[in-house]
This record gives structure tokens, sequence and C-alpha cells, in this order.
């Protein structure tokens, strides 16, 4: 393993693809709690639109998504205050997105590749500079996360209650929906587009299993997102298997493996669990 | 009973002629009413009669069509201490996705109070542990909210609308899915509040035994519209003649 962590191109996959899996589950958290799993996915495919735009007028793809995933959040929260449901609004944004990818990239001539590459990353191409911006937005996400935390709390928990307790919720809503753009962006170029929604899910999801507490939770699901995002890479590299997915697989395996401990420690009689060895 | 308070001048909640309706459907018309500090007012009526949304216009969480909600003087849209406003949602909202412990719930009712960025400072902390003993969630304050039973569940949020220390408590069918002990300590704590420390208490059910013999009146909301019943002793009987009260302009 520390054979394969020898290469720079190795290195720099590590680092872009461990600060992303950890951040996601600490936006993952809030999502999940609101019900609203989906809205990486709706998020990853406006950020394929912004990375097809980006070739096609000859931008960074890393601002092209950025710039459109950040008026999707903008679009997602108002179609919500104009009564589409939430459901619904995502769906729009969704649909919109493929399209508008699809439509872009097909106009991208020699571009095509490079942008499809981000549907299911290329962690291994990565230079030093992208890692950087990839890590810079990893910290930008955990530092606003944890500013935030009790007021994302409350209003994760009870949206009506913390509104009448004065929390500010419209804003914070606003404020999720770009979180959730920061970590697809982040992670389309080492995990893909359409996997790294899955980081702010899939690790929240083992987490639950075993936490006591919210801040628990979060806690674990970092952990498991970083250590999914090392395993995957390195079971990638000697399996010769596509990173992003080797790192959802890693963290379903692990959400599987978690279910399945708990369900044989259940059918350990509690009495033998807790007696004390003689 | 309520005269004993020294702040019973104060109105804590103010409904002026307020009038509300979804999509041009009036489901709240040219209601008045006022609540003030030291006082229980019960609000009762069938599903749909507009109990809740007048709790939701009290709450400033929607805007009256026409008329005026007012919170402690000010309105309901431009009222900022928001700290004086207590509210327990129906316990079925503390169905979580995810796990969360008993103080982190409490906790929460504390973050309108925190300015973004800012830590919970030592005076929050004292009232985060003041709550809990007083609700005695002590012993499970570190248990998920999901593992305690339905009366310990809506201790927290009691405990979670009490955090600030609030003058106006609003709850919404609190009693749902609670077994009788928890009842008793729900209706002692809300004695203590209204009759010891001059909380003004709103409280929305549809089982006036829950209620019997706290509130000090008792007003259904039929149609979008208020019938003042009186005092709650006339809730003792069934179906008690009072129910037949005609609408009062102002239920007071």
């Amino acid at each position: 393993m520390i054979e394969a962590l020898q290469f720079g191109f190795m290195q720099r996959a590590l680092v872009a693809c461990t600060v992303i899996a950890v951040a996601a589950p600490l936006v993952g958290c809030f999502i999940v709690q609101r019900r609203q799993s989906l809205i990486g996915d709706g998020m990853g495919h406006m950020a394929f639109a912004g990375v097809g735009l980006a070739f096609i007028v000859g931008m960074d793809p890393l601002i092209g998504a950025l710039v459109l995933t950040a008026l999707a959040a903008l679009a997602l929260v108002r179609l919500t205050r104009l009564g589409v449901g939430g459901d619904l609004s995502l769906a729009l944004i969704f649909y919109g997105g493929i399209a508008g990818g699809f439509l872009f990239a097909s106009r991208s001539g020699g571009g095509q590749n490079q942008i499809l590459a981000f549907l299911f990353g290329s962690p291994l191409n990565l230079t030093w500079g992208q890692v950087a911006a990839v890590t810079a937005l990893a910290v930008a996400v955990v530092v606003i996360v944890v500013l935030l935390y009790p007021q994302l709390v409350a209003m994760a928990f009870d949206e009506s209650a913390a509104r009448a307790a004065g929390v500010p919720t419209q804003g914070l809503v606003l404020a999720l929906t770009v979180l959730v753009a920061l970590v697809v962006v982040g992670g389309m170029s080492s995990i893909g587009l359409l996997l790294i929604s899955a980081m702010m899910v899939v690790p929240v999801a083992t987490a639950s299993q075993i936490a006591t507490s919210y801040r628990g939770t979060m806690w674990i699901a970092a952990g498991i997102g970083g250590l999914s995002a090392v395993v995957g890479l390195l079971t990638s590299f000697y399996a010769d298997a596509p990173t992003g997915a080797a790192i959802v697989l890693v963290a379903l395996a692990t959400y599987c493996l978690t279910g399945l401990v708990r369900f044989v420690v259940g059918l350990w009689p509690a009495t033998k669990r807790t007696r004390q060895p003689a | 009973m309520s005269g004993s308070s020294p702040t019973l001048d104060l109105v804590a909640l103010e409904f002026d002629q307020v009038s509300f309706g979804y999509g041009g459907v009036p489901v709240v018309s040219e209601v008045s009413l006022s609540v003030a500090a030291g006082t229980f007012v019960a609000l009762v009526g069938a599903n749909g009669s507009g109990k809740t949304t007048l709790m939701k216009l009290g709450l400033g969480l929607l805007r009256p069509t026409s008329g005026a909600v007012r919170l402690f003087g000010v309105d309901a849209d431009r009222f900022q201490d928001r700290w004086q406003v207590g509210y327990v949602p129906q316990r079925a909202s503390a169905a979580t996705t995810l796990p969360v412990s008993v103080v982190e719930v409490v906790r929460t009712g504390l973050a309108g109070q925190l300015r973004p960025w800012r830590r919970f400072g030592r005076a929050q902390q004292d009232r985060l542990e003041h709550v809990l003993d007083l609700m005695g969630l002590q012993a499970v304050r570190d248990r998920r909210l999901s593992e305690l039973s339905g009366g310990q569940q809506q201790r927290a949020l009691i405990a979670r609308a009490l955090v600030t220390q609030p003058r106006l408590l609003v709850l919404d069918e609190p009693t749902t899915g609670v077994d009788a002990d928890a009842r008793a300590v729900l209706r002692d704590s809300l004695d203590h509040l209204v009759r010891v420390e001059g909380i003004a208490v709103v409280y929305v059910s549809h089982d006036p035994e829950s209620f019997s013999g706290l509130a000090d009146r008792v007003v259904e909301v039929r149609g979008g519209q208020l019938v003042d019943i009186g005092p709650t002793r006339l809730l003792d009987v069934p179906d008690a003649p009072a129910l037949e009260l005609p609408v009062a302009e102002d239920a007071r």
C-alpha cells in the first residue's frame, strides 16, 4: 500500500479524494435529516452543465460548475418558496442540468471526453493546483458547517420551531444548498459528479446506525467518508478499477457491514453481552 | 387566580381583527383575542377548524391577510425578541431521520439567540442545565430522543421551548400519545409556569380533559372564528351548554 503512495499522481488523488470525502458527510447530515438526500444529484447534474458551458466559453471547468450550481441553489430555494414542492423543484433542476450538460458537451468538440470524465471523476490526472482548489473548497465547507452548526441543527431538526425561535431559516436553507453545491464542485474531478452525492448520504446512513447523537453522527460519518476514500483509492489502484466507483462501493460495503454487525450483535442475548468475565 | 400575577396587565399575544386564507379560501376570519401574562388560554376545535393556522399566525410563522398580530405589543412581523416566545410543536415533529440526543434537542432552542459564528456562553449553558433539571431529563440527557417514551419526548420539546425563559408558551396538542403519568407532570409544570412564573400559555388541543382546571379561558375555533367558552369548569360536563355561545366579536 505504501508502494502505491510513492507515486505523485496517487498522492494527489489521495488528498483530493480524502478531503472532499470527509467534508461531504458533514453537509450530508443536514440534507438527510431534511429528507433531501437526492439534492446532491440535482446539483451534480447542474454542475455537469456548468462544466460543458465552461469548455464552450474557454473557462476553468471548476468556475463554470461553481457558477451554475450557485445559480441552481438560488433557483431551487426560489422555486420552493413559490410553492413548487421540494421534490418537484429538485426534479426541474435535475433535468435542466442533464439536458443542458449533454447539449453543451455535444457542442464542445474536442472537450467532450474531458467533460464526460467529470461525470465519474478522474483523480489520477489531477495537478497539485487542482488538488489545492479542491482542498480549499473542502476546508470552506468544513469551516462554514462548524460556524453555523447550532443554527443548522435547529433548522434541520424542526424548521418551524427554529423559525419561531428566531433562527433565520430562509438564509440557512440557501446556505445549506450552497454548501451542497460546493461539495459537488469539490468532488467532481476526483469522485465524479454522479457519485459525489453518494458520499454525502451513504456515510451518514452508516453512522446513524451506531451513533447516539447528531454530533456523533457527523464525526463518525466524516471518518467513514475519509476511510472509504483511502480504501477505495488503494483498491482501485491494485484492482485497476475506476476510483470514484470504488470509493462509493467501499462506503456502501461499510454500510452493509455495519448493519450486519448490528444484526449479529442483536441476536446475541443481552445478558451474555453485558456479562463480566469471571 | 390569574390576578395574582404582577404582570397581568402585559398582553403577550394579541390578535386584532385577523383574517387569513390559503389561495383566497378564508381559514381565519376577523379574529380578535388577547392573551395576557400569567393566563392560560386553551384553543379547542375540530380538525380543519383553523386552530393550527391561528397558532401559526400567533407565532409569526404566517402573515395575516388583514388585521394585526402583536407579540408583546410589537407586530409579529417585526418582533425581534424571539426568545420571549416558546413553541412546543406536535410530538410528531420529533420523529427524526438521524440520531439526536435529548440535550442536543433542548440546545436547539437556544440557536435563535446565538449570532452566526458564535458559540454558546456560560449563561446559556446554565439555562440548559436548569431546564433539564426542571423537566426531569438529566438522567436521559445523552440518550437518543427516539428511544424515549412519548411523555419524555414531549418533556424534551417543552424543555427546548423553555430554555430561553420565554414569557409566552405556545403548545400544540401536547398530550397526544402521552401516558397518564406524563400528563400529570405536564399539568403540574404548566400550572407552575403560569401561576408562579407568570408565563402566558396558549394551549391548542382537542382534548378538554388535558387542560381541565388549568385554563383561565377556553376558546373554541369554529369555521375560522372564535367562540368563547369561558372558564374550564364549564367543560367538566361533556357538551356543556356554553359551547353553544354565539360567535364573540372579541373573545376576551
